[in-house]
């Protein structure tokens, strides 16, 4: 086969992608449709916000999309990387899955874990629905557009009404080893009715030769009375362009918690929205990064509350060593209807070194009475006085340091619900301090660690009484 | 037996020099009270001798055995025995009591084999303190200094002090803010723990914490220079009189 041009964006790519995957012609179309927005679109679409695109500007063309070709070894491609003892695991290499395996619990509870697909030709008409009502719409945003029109990997997960799986983690793997060709995937996560699911992915990279693109579209819906917990951690290596659009459309009352750590990749632009359709859904969300050198990260959320009795919370949180910088652009929009909701958005940011830059750009859109919506941002040097007091009691200028922005980000963390996520944020983020890559480990190795001082877990106290900036 | 020698000390703050050629030398057992009208200096006097980054300085010497210290960084000024207790103890969100005063545990404990303190000695000799000191468990789950009353950050100053068994302390008002039973508690810690192996420098403005820790010398900085010193009567003497008496009189005794 010759090789397509690097960065050929075309009709031709998409039908060839849609070829050798053998999709049927409504999902042509939609990848067809895609890539005409991806073409039209701007970088932003809110003039809010069209002077920071420069933060995650980069040249798509120098990366090329195939459908993939290689065959993943799953012991050599993940070697040094899994124990054996996994269970309930996705493996995917590059673009490929490799590897599903569930336990017993959870192959008998009716959960449908399938690549994309597989999805497709096995239930044809529930994946066809879901992509005429795309959460992640291509006309909403360029890199979604993006992916909608060049994927070339994803997973399905599918819980049946009344499946409670929220006390089994459910951990997916991405790991990038030299890929030939941009991995462009989707994560369609479909809980229905009264069910639960915790859902963890994590993004590595073992070895790569050459600057490449992962692009992950992650949808969620939760349907009536459902819990749906769904976090990522983001340790892939400098050589990374990530972007990611997560969406989650929330139904009456049902309950999602998002989270986010990035802490790797050159450039990483985010858009995470949260759309409170049903009455009583309750939403909250994570994002916490860390980064150095020159890296770059371009975030951006918005909850947006189209029901009453909705309630919604959004906490970024972001250490910032070296040349690096970070915006995050935050909005809360509550509808007409959306009586009696409660809103609250917070981007906080330390800044370790000079050449180191944060902005935030937290916005209201409240088109109704009776509601609450707070937002909150700071931008902080860290504190010399601090650093001079614990420096006063032994610590070196670097222990001190690092203990402030621990303790910066704690009060994030120790918010996050699922454990796997607050541990292991904890325990990466502290190793990236110490300029170690490292990697979730087993629970119980993780818990040796981290679990040896009393930690004070205050999740669950409520944000809504201590912050008022707005109250109508 | 240790000393702390300070040699004709002149220190600047933005520009301002504040400290105007002080003279002190503290041997291990000993307690020295230093009191002075407000703005004299006496807390410049401990920032400058812990290393303090805004507390330049200008010329003379501070020892520790002999050996000059004011090169250091104030990580190296506490392993080499000195300790300050904060009049204004700083907040440090997110960071437990716990993990931080085991932190500073080990960075001054380290043994010279770069062997730290093992986390159950480290237990041990806090459950000692805190019993020693009277202080609930639960404060060990809080964080640094944040939302502790005036009387619990005093508290947590001298069990740091207690832990990190220095050669030299500077108590820089641990009794003020204080009510009554607060200053008895800390007072009576200071005391448990003060000994032949610990020189204390206690800044204060009132004689009733030096009931509980009698001070072998009383000193009285004005305007950045030591300009008196004498026994425990000469803190007598200032709690009745103040300090008036001193403008007039220049460069007195010791
Ligand atoms: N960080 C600083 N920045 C600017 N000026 C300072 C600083 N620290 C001290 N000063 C100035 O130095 C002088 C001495 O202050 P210092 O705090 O040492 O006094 P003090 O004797 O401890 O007073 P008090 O009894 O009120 O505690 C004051 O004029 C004060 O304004
Ligand atoms: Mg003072």
């Amino acid at each position: 086969m010759a090789l397509q041009p690097v960065g050929a964006f075309t009709e031709e790519k998409v039908h060839a992608l849609s070829s050798a995957f053998r999709e049927p012609d409504w999902l042509t179309s939609f990848r067809l449709q895609s890539l005409k927005d991806f073409r039209s679109l701007p970088l932003e679409i809110s003039p809010l916000y069209t002077k920071y695109t420069g933060i995650s500007n980069f040249d798509p063309t120098r990366f090329s999309v195939d459908a993939p070709t290689e065959k993943v070894d799953l012991r050599s491609h993940y070697e040094g990387y899994l124990t054996g003892k996994e269970t309930n695991v996705i493996l995917q290499g590059n673009s490929t899955t490799i590897h599903v395996d569930l336990d017993e619990t959870l192959s008998k509870s009716g959960l449908e874990v399938l690549n994309i697909h597989e999805a497709i030709a096995k239930e044809e008409d529930l994946l066809r629905s879901l992509f005429q009502d795309k959460l992640v719409k291509s006309s909403g945003e360029k890199y979604a557009a993006f992916n909608n029109a060049f994927f070339n990997a994803g997973t399905f997960i599918h819980v049946p009404r009344g499946v409670e799986l929220k006390k089994h983690p459910l951990r997916k793997l991405l790991l990038i080893k030299n890929p030939g060709t941009s991995v462009v995937e989707q994560t369609i996560i479909y809980v229905e009715e009264s069910s639960s699911l915790n859902f963890l992915e994590e993004l590595y990279t073992s070895a790569s030769d050459a600057p490449y693109l992962v692009s992950s579209v992650v949808e969620v819906r939760a349907h009536a009375s459902s819990h749906v917990d769904a976090s990522s951690l983001q340790l892939m290596d400098d050589r990374a362009t990530y972007l990611v659009n997560k969406e989650v459309a929330a139904a009456n009352d049902s309950h999602v918690n998002i989270t986010s750590i990035l802490l790797g990749s050159q450039i990483t632009r985010s858009r995470l929205n949260f759309d409170l359709n049903g009455r009583g859904a309750n939403t909250e969300g994570f994002e916490v990064f860390f980064c150095d050198g020159s890296q770059r990260f371009d975030l951006e959320s918005n909850l947006l509350h189209n029901s009453p009795d909705t309630t919604a919370a959004l906490h970024a949180r972001g250490v910032l060593k070296q040349e690096s910088q970070s915006i995050f652009k935050g909005m809360i929009k509550i509808a007409h209807n959306a009586k009696n909701s409660s809103s609250y958005l917070a981007h906080h940011a330390m800044l370790l070194d000079k050449g180191a830059r944060s902005d935030g750009i937290p916005g209201l859109d409240i088109e109704t009475n009776e509601v609450k919506a707070t937002h909150s941002a700071s931008v902080a040097q860290v504190d010399e006085e601090q650093v001079f007091y614990l420096m006063a009691r032994g610590l070196s200028p670097d222990e001190a340091k690092k203990m402030i922005v621990i303790g910066f980000f704690e009060p994030v963390l120790s918010r996050i619900p699922v454990e796997m996520a607050r541990e292991g944020a904890k325990f990466i983020i502290e190793g990236k301090w110490y300029g170690e890559r490292r990697r979730l480990i087993d629970r119980e190795s993780l818990m040796a660690i981290t679990g040896e001082a009393p930690v004070e877990v205050k999740h669950g106290s409520d944000v809504f009484e201590r912050h008022y900036k707005y109250r109508a | 037996m240790a000393t702390l020698e300070i040699k004709d000390l002149h220190a600047q703050v933005e520009g301002r020099e504040i400290l105007k050629g002080v003279n002190l030398a503290i041997k291990q057992g000993e307690v020295h009270a230093l009191m002075g009208p407000n703005g004299s200096g006496k807390s410049t006097l401990a920032y400058t001798l812990l290393g303090h980054p805004k507390y330049k300085v200008t010329s003379g010497d501070i020892l520790i055995d002999g050996q000059s210290i004011v090169a250091f960084p104030p990580d190296k000024r506490a392993k080499s025995g000195l300790f300050l207790a904060f009049q204004y103890p700083v907040t440090v969100p997110g960071v437990t009591m716990f993990s931080f005063l085991r932190a500073a545990y080990n960075s001054v404990h380290t043994d010279e084999k770069n062997q730290p303190p093992t986390l159950f000695e480290f237990r041990d000799a806090m459950n000692e303190k805190m019993k020693l000191l009277g202080v609930d468990e639960s404060f060990m789950n809080r964080y640094l200094n944040e939302g502790f009353s005036g009387g619990e950050k005093k508290r947590a100053e001298i069990l740091q002090l207690a832990l990190l068994k220095p050669k030299f302390a500077v108590l820089d008002e641990t009794d003020s803010g204080l009510d009554i039973d607060a200053l008895k508690t800390v007072a009576e810690g200071v005391s448990k723990i003060a000994g032949a192996d610990l020189g204390v420098l206690i800044i204060t403005h009132y004689q009733r914490i030096l009931k509980y820790i009698k001070p072998t010398y009383v000193h009285v900085l004005y305007d950045g220079k030591i300009t008196a010193s004498g026994g425990e009567d000469l803190s007598l003497k200032l709690e009745k009189e103040g300090y008036g008496w001193l403008k007039e009189q220049t460069g007195v005794v010791t």
